[in-house]
């Protein structure tokens, strides 16, 4: 077992338990304790968010897009999946979004020999008061950063699984809910590298999104080996926003206006993945959800209280690659999940009206949009 | 909750760019309902006024189709009524569709008052009598289409149909230019009035039609500019002296090119300008060749060398040019005896000594454009006064001949004597002819037999010389002939010489010339000296007067080439030259050479059925040519001028034209249609859908697939906009508005009702969209397209606006779509009929494998 808790965790309040992560702060807009989190008005909420793409980008280099997509997941309440190969700053990028947020922060190494308590927990016999006491895993915490998750058993990770999708943790019979923002950032290795357990596919479908890191240029290479030489620069990253900031910057992003032709373009995408010839496994309902989420979340980011198509497509490369698996006669031809969800989002009208040759109205193009993929996907067989 | 303050502060640069300038320019325009109720109430009315001047304009060149001014007034009355109902209806708000029908019924209505008063309820209302006298109406005027040559007299028929036609074309301009928005394109219904004098009358539209037209049609495009300025133009105020300018330089362009295009176009020498005339290649050569000519001149259509003359005789007389007497050779012409001609034509004294008492007849003529060389005057001219030039007279034939001049604006009087010949007279002189000179009497050296055993035939029995003429021309206009000016072509016999005339008697049907001549032949066969006559026939009367000193005011009358004729005249011992009329339906038989008990044929002309009794003032002076029954077989043998194929040709024209034009009216309807200040809150969807028609239009066509703001930043960057800085920054901006408006709008959340969106944002989006909604859209759509335009190649640019893609892609779909449905339902059958087959087949199978299973065991 290797897991540790962040300075941060000490850092918090006198008298707030762990089961209590959300901070008392002075700033305005913010909720009071114990009351549902209120939204935040636009300025502070653009504000917040830029506030911490800032503090991500002074510790990655050349990686805003990561950054933003990471934020937009937290906003989103969903999961993030960092993959990549070792040494491209998969843990760093987590680490940093936790660093900026003043919440608690827990990080599980995981290895081969890592058992399901030590994420979850345990009930311990307490001699004194002669009862069992629940010692709380790793996993209480707001972020949670598994490292290479893939390491780990089939058993542990399924543990995590509990936590990521119910926000609670279920010990002896017990459940014990989990503090609002809960966030897992896993980072992984690529599955065909060594010593690894692949994340099955119920598994991977709980994370929102999944980010390939990839290389930095060379001009943030070149940037990173000059200021990174020194010191880390992780220590010079103070909290920008509180846990309490960032639940209501996810109730902002939970009142953003989702319309009719969205859901519609969304679900033609999903059911696009489902009917395509050169996919195994489309993408699920699931998925659907995770996609208009983290589109609102985009949106609120990008300044609106309404979602564009613009936030489906943006997202749905990240949020969906992950959970298709190609068809094999597919994958041997060269094609990858993302060049599939890419022809997809090519192929799919996106808006009634824009199915519609003229100033068509929104109930002919809605039906329109509907037929449309089907009809594409029957050309293509 | 919201997001968009930040928005909205640097969202709408369109707007808040030039705030002041937006307002000032939203303030005369937009008929919306916002504007101010004494504006809009004002347009209708105005339209009304500019609608009606440019139609009634427009009808004053068809003066000249339609015989004099009686039918102007109910036509007045027609586009007037008309023309004020829509307006009422119009400033009672009533839609467009009502209003339409409402002028329609009120059409109806004054129609009905005009023309149909006693047989209708209350004067006006039509009832069951009315309908079968509208029926008899339009069998009048479809008779007066089919038979008649322009000027028609305006009986009620023809009148009430142009009524009709005057008030439809009121409907379908103010149509076009108030709800559709499309004033300019109001231009082709007038064009449509215009194009029937163009094509008919012989001074083409006239001055007045023109002037009227012009004027009604560019009120039109004021009150259109005024009350719904094109956002375009509307940008450009008048606060720019550039527009001034231009419109200068445009004007001062076209009359240029009008004046140099007449110079170059051969034939273009007629009519004044601005009107110009018509492409005529036998213009110019009116009478220099009358027997070549006279065929040509009877089949234009639209009778150029226009002569009027005023006559104290009784009736109109024939006008005489020109007399062809040699019939030898293969054609006839003229005989200029120029060494016996005399100079002077003051006194033209033959010295033979009438054995009739002569009847002596002023007549003044006015030639006008009428170019030969000879002078027509009626026979026998005595003197001839008030020419210009000199001329020279051949006493032998009285053909009066320019020495250095010709006939072209001459005006003249002439005084003429005829002898006052009775069927008695001429009876008597049976004499032997004597003092005729050779070649009145000669005969032909190849005069075909049917000539001669036809001469023989015809006029066996008859014993004197008249006897022998009046046997010729009662068989020449005997119902066997037909008068026909095609079937001569036709045949291949059209021309003049001897071999004509065999063609001609064998087929029986020809024109003048064919019966002028073969009379003329055939009495040289009998012994009576003859020759032909070219002129005109006895004309129309104007209805006008001119006064001559001495005379007072005269019957004024007017023929033009289409009164072309040549008749035989026939030479008797001591009465002179006679002359006769064997040609049937044409010119008028003389009092001495009328059969008693035939009927015979006569000026078509006179078709006034009194309605309008001014144009039958002075019946008076044409007791001689009263109207006789047309013999019916011969009636629709009379193709002189038919108005049938020039409405025909007039109305094939319109439809090509608005059938080329179309794609564009299509296009800019669906643009004002979009861009109306009624949308409301669709404003920003219509806004939208018109951007990304235009940019289909210049060739950056939207792919279903893209969101919109992938689909504006693809149409800035792509160039069609030009520089995104520069002089084109306005309508960067207006696309990204447009865009913003069109996302907030299709994607953000609905404007009231929804209890998230907080109380600062509401008025905010409340006045996005509606306010300035519409106009504001327009602007924006003005700006791009501008840029779009200035951006593009002129083929480009061309087909944008004349075959814009975004049209022709929909019509496409629209022509594709019944069988692309048929194809999917064939291939539903098909697919279906497999799957039957397939199961057929696998049955059969498992039933065969299952008999050899258990055979074989």
């Amino acid at each position: 077992m290797d897991y540790q808790r962040t300075s941060l965790d000490e850092a918090l309040p006198e008298g707030q338990g762990l089961r209590d992560g959300s901070a008392a702060s002075g700033r305005p807009g913010t909720p009071r304790q114990g009351q549902p989190p209120a939204a935040m008005d636009p300025e502070a909420f653009s504000s917040a968010s830029r506030d911490i793409l800032a503090a991500i980008n002074t510790v990655i280099d050349g990686k805003a897009d990561a950054a933003k997509l990471a934020l937009t997941v937290l906003l989103a309440q969903g999961h993030l999946l960092l993959e990549d190969v070792p040494g491209v700053g998969k843990t760093l990028l987590a680490k940093t979004l936790a660093r900026t947020i003043d919440c608690s922060v827990s990080r599980i190494q995981f290895t081969p020999d890592l058992l399901p308590s030590d994420v979850t927990g345990v009930s311990i016999y307490n001699q004194a008061s002669r009862s069992f006491e629940f010692r709380p895993g790793a996993v209480f915490a707001n972020i949670v950063i598994g490292d290479e998750i893939n390491r780990a058993s089939a058993k542990t990770q399924s543990a995590l699984l509990e936590c990521m999708e119910e926000h609670q943790v279920t010990v002896d019979g017990k459940s014990y809910k989990l503090d609002e923002p809960f966030m897992v950032v896993a980072t992984q290795n690529p599955i065909e590298m060594e010593g690894t357990y692949p994340l099955p596919e119920a598994q991977r479908d709980r994370f929102m999104a999944r980010i390939s890191m990839g290389y930095p240029d060379k001009e943030a290479e070149m940037e990173m080996l000059e200021t990174h030489q020194a010191a880390s620069p992780l220590a010079k990253v103070t909290a920008v926003v509180t846990a309490a900031e960032v639940a209501a910057m996810i109730e902002t992003v939970r009142q953003v206006y989702v319309s009719q032709s969205i859901k519609d373009y969304t679900v033609s995408l999903g059911r696009a993945t489902r009917e395509s010839g050169l996919l195994r496994l489309g993408a699920s309902p699931r998925s659907m959800l995770q996609l208009l989420r983290a589109a609102k979340a985009t949106a609120a980011l990008d300044g609106r209280d309404f979602v564009l198509p613009d936030d489906v497509v943006s997202v749905a490369e990240s949020v969906l690659a992950h959970r298709i698996i190609l068809d094999r006669k597919a994958a041997s031809t060269g094609e990858t999940p993302q060049s599939v969800i890419r022809a997809i989002l090519a192929r799919i009208p996106v808006s009634p009206d824009m199915a519609g040759a003229g100033p068509a109205s929104a109930g002919q193009g809605a039906r329109g949009t509907a037929a449309a993929p089907a009809a594409t996907l029957q050309n293509r067989r | 909750m919201t997001l968009t303050p930040q928005r909205s502060a640097g969202g709408r640069p369109g707007q808040s760019g030039a705030p002041a300038e937006s307002g000032s320019f939203l303030a005369p325009g937009s008929p919306g309902r916002q504007q101010p109720r004494t504006k809009a109430g004002a347009q209708p009315w105005l339209m009304a006024v500019s609608v009606a001047a440019a139609v009634a304009g427009a009808a004053l060149g068809l003066n000249g189709v339609l015989r004099g001014w009686a039918w102007y007034s109910p036509v007045l009355s027609t586009v007037l009524t008309v023309a004020f109902t829509m307006a009422g209806l119009r400033a009672l708000r009533w839609r467009s569709v009502f209003v339409t029908a409402g002028a329609l019924a009120a059409m109806v209505l004054i129609l009905t008052f005009t023309f149909f008063r006693p047989h209708s309820i209350l004067g006006f209302i039509p009832s069951g009598q009315t309908l079968p006298q509208v029926g008899r109406y339009l069998r009048r005027a479809s008779e007066t289409v089919l038979a008649e040559s322009a000027p028609v007299a305006p009986n009620a028929g023809i009148v009430l149909v142009v009524c009709a036609v005057l008030g439809l074309l009121v409907i379908l301009i103010d149509a076009l230019a108030y709800p559709l928005a499309l004033p300019a394109t109001s231009g082709l219904g007038i064009l449509a009035i215009l194009v029937v004098p163009a094509m008919i009358k012989p001074q083409s539209v006239g001055v007045l039609g023109f002037a009227g037209a012009t004027a009604g049609f560019l009120m039109i495009l004021a009150v259109s500019h005024w009350f719904a300025p094109d956002p375009r133009t509307g940008a450009d105020t008048a606060r720019n002296p550039g527009q001034f300018r231009r419109g200068a330089m445009t004007g001062a362009l076209a009359l240029t090119v009008t004046l140099l295009l007449q110079l170059v176009i051969p034939g273009f020498d007629q009519g004044t300008f601005p009107q110009g005339s018509r492409l005529n290649p036998f213009g110019t050569a009116t009478g220099l060749n009358p027997m070549i000519s006279l065929g040509n001149s009877l089949r234009s259509p639209s009778g150029e060398g226009r002569i009027t003359y005023a006559t104290n005789a009784p009736a109109a007389p024939y006008l005489r040019s020109v007399t062809v007497d040699n019939f030898n050779g293969e054609t006839w012409a003229p005989d200029d005896r120029d060494s016996t001609r005399r100079l002077g034509t003051g006194r033209m004294e033959t010295g033979l000594e009438p054995a009739a008492a002569e009847v002596r007849v002023v007549t003044a003529v006015d030639t006008g454009q009428f170019t030969s060389p000879y002078l027509p005057a009626p026979y026998a001219p005595e003197a001839v006064n008030g020419l210009t030039g000199r001329w020279s007279w051949d006493p032998a034939t009285l053909s009066i001949k320019g020495v250095d001049t010709n006939s072209r604006n001459q005006q003249y009087v002439v005084l003429s004597a005829s002898p006052q010949l009775t069927p008695d007279l001429l009876a008597q002189a049976n004499g032997p002819v004597q003092g005729v000179p050779e070649q009145f009497t000669a005969i032909p050296d190849n005069v075909p037999d049917i000539v001669r055993t036809t001469a023989q035939t015809v006029t066996e029995g008859s014993t004197t010389a008249y006897a022998r003429a009046m046997a010729i021309q009662r068989y020449l206009r005997s119902i066997e002939f037909t008068y026909s000016l095609q079937s001569p072509v036709q045949g291949g016999y059209d021309g003049n010489g001897l071999s004509v005339l065999a063609d001609f008697l064998n087929q029986k049907s020809g024109y003048c010339i064919h019966f002028a001549s073969a009379m003329a032949v055939m009495a040289r066969l009998e012994g009576i000296p003859s020759r032909i006559a070219v002129g005109y026939a006895p004309g129309r009367s104007t209805g006008g007067t001119v006064s001559i000193g001495g005379q007072g005011a005269l019957p004024e009358y007017e023929v033009d080439g289409r009164d072309a004729h040549a008749w035989p005249e026939l030479y008797f011992q001591g009465l002179g030259w006679v002359p006769f009329e064997p040609t049937p339906s044409r010119g008028a038989v003389p009092s001495y050479a009328i059969e008693a008990q035939a009927p015979s044929g006569a000026s078509t002309n006179e078709n006034n059925d009194g309605l309008l009794p001014s144009i039958s003032a002075n019946p008076a002076p044409q007791p001689t040519v009263a109207p006789l029954p047309l013999p019916g077989a011969a009636a629709p043998a009379d193709p002189a001028v038919r108005l049938l194929p020039v409405l025909y040709g007039a109305g094939a024209v319109l439809l090509l034209g608005l059938l080329l034009a179309s794609p564009r009216l299509a296009r800019t309807a669906r643009r004002r249609r979009r861009l109306g200040a009624d949308q409301g809150g669709a404003a920003a969807v219509l806004g939208w859908a018109e951007l990304r028609d235009l940019a289909m239009d210049f060739g950056v066509p939207p792919r279903p697939s893209e969101t919109p703001r992938h689909f504006s930043d693809r149409l800035r960057s792509s160039g069609a906009l030009g520089d995104p800085d520069g002089a084109d920054a306005d309508s960067h901006r207006a696309v990204r508005s447009l865009t913003a408006d069109f996302e907030r709008r299709q994607y953000g959340p609905p404007p009231s009702g929804a209890d998230h969106v907080p109380e600062t944002a509401a008025p905010e989006t409340a006045a996005a969209g509606t306010a300035g909604g519409g106009t504001e859209a327009g602007r924006r759509i003005a700006a791009v397209r501008g840029s779009l335009g200035a951006h593009a190649r002129p083929l480009a640019r061309f087909r944008a606006a004349w075959l814009p893609p975004s049209v022709m892609a929909s019509w496409r779909a629209a022509v594709v779509a019944p069988f692309r449905a048929v194809r999917r339902a064939a291939q539903r059958a098909g697919r279906r009929a497999g799957r039957g087959l397939a199961g057929v087949w696998s049955s059969t199978r498992g039933a065969v494998r299952r008999e050899r299973r258990s055979r074989g065991s």
